[in-house]
């Protein structure tokens, strides 16, 4: 049984079509990250598998339920984007509230150990720092231990040490079994955090693979040398090849596999090869080449 | 459920501007009053003015911990993020509202024992056994209908405006319904008004208590009206505020 599924889902708010069409499945027990620019829909679709939005068509299962089920059984537990905590109350009593209310918790002072909280238990609400009512949020979200952790845009208000220690927490939840699916427009937080990586621009999957995978379906590796007046032909036929561009008699190679395309260049061709440079590409441009709006 | 009700009564607890509001006020202002005209006595029932103070504040207090316990701190939650972070947990959506209830119930119990204890203790109110059985039973559960309000400001309004509005309601109630000073000294068309409020009928359940004779049955029915008219009111205003669209 898949953790979750949304098959043909659509979100609109009057005019506006938040989420249009999205096909997916994630199995569980693996860590997904929901990458995509703002406004391309990965609030709206996280609120669709937590229950708080209802899709216009489409439907959303999590763990074959629906998520209002799910939810009601305890399978889900969430960081959503906004959230304060209530001031009056400490750190201890916020947590042991929320745990309390799941069928099969942490036991508190795990709880409060796993997410850095033990020092800082007696607190109130009111007197923490952002990174610290950060920690408390995390510790609400699995607080009941669900098998299912979504975390939209977790580490927005975070600062680098901060966000590193969330991830070492995060991953080391995840690695008991749990499934995760995170929201982020940090490319590096996907790449770093997750084994599969759903690209989504405009409402749509736009890429759906492991982070090295994407870089490659981007087509963002290329080989570039110095071609002056020979013949072009054939160069697009080299391995790995995907697209040739030549500028002022240099030629650029987008490929898929650099190896293999600048050995074919060497051994296959009698070409006069000068100045050559390899680009290998990053999920940055791997991004932006998925997420820029087509030119109708 | 107990350990929710226990964390919201906490909260408030905690909350000073709630404790200089509802539990302070009532109490110092008892005192205050009770020492300047409390041996004074009403002409048409003999009763000490002592005693119909200690139920004018009590009331006062009551009135104002159901509401300043629900409007504002409800918006907040609304407003906040904290209710969606409930939303997501699987405590059903009916319980908040129910615990809501019944936490405001709760923080009613403060202000008005702390005032029926001021009385006995420094003006020697006595009443029989039969009357503080009737008198504080009435006085707590007839704040229903002003937590019901509460609730259905908390969720109709933003917090910036749940504020001033439960205010002027806490305060219109307490000085329209005759909680401050008797509605007989209001001109004659605000008197009308007041008579129609619930602050009214509730303040005179106890005042008809204290003076030894049975509440009339049409205070006890408006007051019953208004718990179901208001308590519809904040159900719906409340399914609208959580509906998921």
């Amino acid at each position: 049984m898949n953790a979750i599924s949304l098959a043909g889902v659509r979100k609109s708010y009057g005019e506006v079509l938040a989420v249009d069409g999205l096909d997916l499945t994630m199995e569980p027990g693996r860590t997904v990250a929901l990458l995509g620019p703002n406004g391309a829909g990965k609030s709206t679709t996280i609120n669709m598998l937590l229950g708080l939005t209802r899709p216009t068509a489409g439907e959303v299962r999590v763990f074959g339920r629906t998520p209002d089920d799910a939810v009601a059984a305890g399978d889900v537990g969430a960081m959503l984007q906004e959230g304060t905590l209530i001031p009056e109350l400490t750190v201890r009593e916020l947590v042991d509230f929320v745990r309390r209310l799941y069928p099969d918790p942490l036991p508190l002072t795990e709880l409060l150990r796993v997410t850095g909280l033990t020092d800082l238990a007696s607190r109130r609400a009111d007197r923490l720092s952002g990174g610290q009512a950060q920690r408390v949020r995390f510790a609400l979200a699995i607080a009941g231990s669900p098998r299912l952790l979504v975390l939209d845009e977790p580490t927005a208000a975070m600062d680098v040490e901060s966000r590193r220690t969330f991830w070492q927490d995060m991953r080391a939840y995840a690695a008991e079994g749990r499934t995760v699916l995170f929201a982020t427009h940090y490319l590096e937080e996907a790449d770093e955090n997750s084994d599969r990586v759903i690209v989504i621009a405009r409402g749509q999957v736009v890429a759906d693979g492991t982070a090295a995978q994407i870089k490659a379906d981007a087509g963002g590796t290329s080989v570039e040398f110095f071609l002056g007046a020979q013949p072009a032909a054939r160069l697009d036929a080299l391995p790995g090849v995907t697209g040739v561009t030549i500028l002022s008699g240099r030629a650029t190679l987008r490929t898929t596999d650099t190896d293999a395309t600048v050995a074919a260049l060497y051994r296959a061709t009698t070409l006069e090869i000068s100045d050559l440079r390899i680009h290998g590409a990053d999920l940055e441009d791997a991004f932006l080449a998925l997420t820029r709006p087509s030119e109708a | 459920m107990p350990h929710y009700l226990k964390i919201e009564a906490l909260r408030m607890l905690r909350n000073k501007r709630f404790i200089i509001f509802v539990v302070a006020f009532p109490l110092a202002f008892y005192l205050l009053y009770a020492n300047l005209y409390g041996d004074q006595t009403d002409q048409s029932t003999g009763t000490r003015a002592a005693v119909i103070l200690m139920v004018s504040m009590g009331a006062y207090g009551a009135l104002a911990a159901s509401i300043m316990s629900t409007a504002v701190p409800w918006a907040q939650e609304r407003h906040s993020g904290w209710l969606r972070q409930l939303q997501i947990t699987p405590l059903p959506n009916w319980m908040i509202i129910a615990v809501k209830l019944l936490s405001a119930l709760v923080l009613v119990l403060p202000a008005l024992l702390l005032v029926v204890l001021a009385a006995v203790l420094t003006q020697h109110v006595s009443l029989s056994a039969g009357q503080w059985a009737a008198l504080i039973p009435a006085m707590w559960v007839g704040t229903i209908p002003f937590a019901a309000l509460g609730l259905a400001i908390g969720s109709l309004t933003r917090p910036d405006t749940a504020q001033p509005i439960a205010m002027i309601g806490m305060f219109g109630l307490a000085l329209l319904g005759g909680l401050w000073f008797p509605v007989d000294m209001l001109p004659s068309a605000m008197q009308t008004i007041a008579r129609a409020l619930p602050s009214y009928d509730y303040a005179s359940i106890g005042w008809e208590i204290v003076a030894g004779r049975t509440p009339p049955g049409s205070s006890v029915a408006a007051l019953a009206g208004w718990a179901v008219a208001l308590g519809g009111l904040a159900v719906f205003a409340y399914r609208r505020a959580t509906v998921r669209a």
